[in-house]
């Protein structure tokens, strides 16, 4: 399979005032074009390491990684020229207005004179920057300069686009923005890598997720795929409360086939099971005579999932 | 791919849009009309140089176009260069530029390049506000010789205002925060123009006494002037580690078509006698081979201070 992102045991050691942090710990990793790619991670997890790494502004210090298909170490400027980057903590000139920002970066850029104009109006548009365009930077609010971060990515008409904690600091409605916008991008047939610590807020968003940790991988794969390996791993759970005789009730269904455990707590019998086995649980009651008061099923969620692998480390 | 050269326009226009720009600008023409000012009045009113040395344009215009520059240039290097890199990063522009298909080089060089071009301007126009005022307020014309000298001088300037630009920017490249950049450059800038001098001459009084006692007589004996010699020898030694020793000594040379010696008359400097003087003509050419040297120090710190922080830079990750 030919992937947008792959990497191979990537490692990026920091030794600075006689401190060694290792902050990408040998990641392998591969994203797939199309996607939207989620990195998440708590703080210092090695995100905004691995991105810079990714577009060659860091060095690592062994193994390698391709970027639609050019090295990292040997053809930077490759990769940089094609993939549409914001970097975590980047920033605009105050004293230039937004477009003559974006004018700038496109001249940097190589997009030639004729052509810098209408792509920067192109994407101001985009990111719902036309009416602030002559307005100087400096007099931005947090979400216009996250905008502006977006539409400066998109001026070279990217096919990989890499943001690094995109929503830090947003408001619900501006993050609610750029989910959308994200949705359109990876719809209109572009890949999108995001680095992420607010797991619950971005991480739904994904296709596929890398949750990193101290420089590690600790879990990497379709949301879809994972989610359902989680759920048949912790299982379904299933509480039902009851009056009548309990405990014979309770030995009934752990006979059953998909039941894995069962414990009664007073009237309520708590089941783990690998499937939903509600059906049966009520076929059961109706023959012991129990009269069943209430059938929950609780199935795992993505964020479940998360959460256990947040904490590892 | 980024070139050169959109960094350095961007580098210079932003410079010469810049509100400290303008104002060292304007505050230096400010200064330097008032200099041609005052050169006009003592003209005009026939004061007349404390020297018998034929009197020129030169003469006119040499000591406040000197002094006036041996502030201006290093202050003008200081105040580009002293966030030049610090402040980019800080403020992240930096690393939204580095995003981009550009090489690290490639913007250190745009940004030397752009500076240094914003740097000359400015000389320019602070020269040709004095050199300009002077010859409209003294009505006297330089000859080709004088031009030569001026241009001459002009150069040396610039390259001294860019020696200056590379201490700061290299002090700016190494420095985490910008403020710790702005205190290192004022520091250095006040050691080299203030301080060291004073040390030098603290030094000299404390290894050669002064040995003349007040109402005794001024002879000239030998081991007087050799008592001179030392101690100039003593201020030079000391003073040459600065970059403004070098410019003034070029700088004053360069400008000097006449050179003129002072002579105790006999009797001594109480015998009433006139001071006795020799002048001779020097032309261009002996001036430059008299200060070659000197030019070349500040060149060789502009060099190595850039190339310094170039080295640095293109070696420094970003974060
Ligand atoms: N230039 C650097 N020098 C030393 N340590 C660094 C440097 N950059 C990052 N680190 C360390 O590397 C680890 C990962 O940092 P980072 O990649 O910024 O994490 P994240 O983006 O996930 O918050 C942290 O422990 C951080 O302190
Ligand atoms: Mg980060």
């Amino acid at each position: 399979m030919n992937y947008i992102i792959e990497t191979k045991n990537l490692t990026k050691i920091y030794r600075s005032e006689g401190k060694i942090v290792k902050a990408l710990d040998n990641v392998n990793l591969t994203v797939e074009r199309g996607r939207i790619f989620g990195l998440l991670g708590p703080n210092g997890a090695g995100k905004t390491t691995l991105m810079m790494t990714l577009i060659g502004l860091v060095m690592p210090t062994s193994g390698s990684a391709r970027v639609l298909g050019f090295d990292i170490i040997k053809n930077s400027v490759e990769i940089r020229k094609r993939v549409g980057v914001l970097p975590e903590g980047a920033d605009f000139y105050d004293h230039l207005t937004a477009k003559q920002n974006l004018l700038y970066i496109a001249a940097l850029n190589g997009i030639n004179k004729a052509e810098r104009e209408e792509r920067v109006e192109k994407v101001l548009k985009i990111v719902g920057l036309e009416d602030a365009k002559d307005r100087k930077v400096g007099g931005f609010s947090r979400g216009m300069k996250q905008r502006l971060g977006i539409a400066q990515a998109l001026l070279k008409d990217p096919e990989l686009l890499m943001f690094d904690e995109p929503t830090a600091g947003l408001d619900p409605e501006a993050a609610r923005t750029f989910k959308n916008l994200v949705l359109k991008l990876r719809d209109e047939g572009k890949t999108i890598v995001l680095s992420t610590h607010l797991l619950f807020e971005v991480g739904p968003l994904c296709d596929d997720i890398a949750i990193i940790n101290r420089g590690r991988i600790v879990l990497h794969g379709g949301v879809k795929d994972l989610a359902e390996k989680f759920i048949a791993e912790e299982g379904y759970k299933i509480r039902v409360q009851g009056k009548g005789d309990i405990g014979r009730f309770a030995n009934a269904i752990l006979n059953l086939k998909d039941v894995r455990n069962v414990r009664v707590d007073r009237e309520y019998i708590l089941i783990e099971a690998s499937k939903d086995v509600r059906a049966e649980v009520s076929r059961l009651a109706s023959a012991h005579g129990v009269e069943i008061v209430a059938l929950e099923l609780t199935v795992p969620s993505i964020e479940d999932l998360f959460m256990k692998y947040y904490k590892w480390g | 791919m980024a070139s050169v050269s959109v960094i350095a326009s961007k580098e210079f226009s932003d410079i010469i849009r810049s509100k400290r720009f303008i104002i060292l600008l304007s505050i230096f023409a400010l200064l330097m009309i008032a200099a041609v000012a005052s050169t006009y009045i003592s003209a005009t009113q026939g004061i007349a140089a404390p020297t018998a040395m034929p009197r020129g344009f030169l003469l006119s215009v040499a000591s406040n176009l000197t002094s006036m520059m041996a502030y201006f240039a290093p202050i003008l290097g200081i105040v580009l260069g002293v966030d030049a890199v610090s402040g980019e990063r800080e403020k992240g522009t930096l690393k939204m530029v580095l995003a981009q298909p550009v090489f690290r080089d490639t913007f250190i060089n745009g940004k030397f390049l752009g500076t240094v071009a914003a740097i000359s301007l400015a000389v320019c126009i602070a020269f040709l506000v004095n050199v300009g005022g002077s010859i409209i307020a003294l009505g006297i014309t330089p000859t080709g010789d004088d031009a030569a000298r001026l241009f001459l001088f002009l150069i040396i300037s610039i390259i001294y205002a860019v020696a200056y630009y590379g201490i700061a920017i290299l002090i700016s490249t190494v420095s985490k925060k910008t403020t710790v950049s702005v205190i290192a450059s004022i520091m250095i800038w006040a050691v080299f123009t203030f301080i060291l001098p004073i040390i030098a001459t603290m030094v000299v009084f404390s290894i050669t006494p002064i040995r003349i006692q007040p109402g005794q007589n001024m002879t000239i004996t030998p081991e007087l002037r050799e008592e001179i010699r030392r101690r100039i020898t003593i201020t030079e030694t000391v003073n040459m580690f600065t970059p403004n020793y070098h410019f003034n000594r070029a700088a004053n040379n360069i400008l000097r078509a006449y050179i003129g010696a002072g002579f105790m008359p006999e009797g001594g400097a109480t015998s009433g006698r006139p001071l006795q003087q020799a002048i001779r003509a020097v032309s261009i050419i002996e001036s430059l081979a008299m200060v070659w040297p000197n030019i070349l120090v500040i060149a060789l710190i502009a060099v190595f201070t850039l190339i310094a922080t170039y080295m640095l830079f293109v070696r420094q990750e970003t974060r």
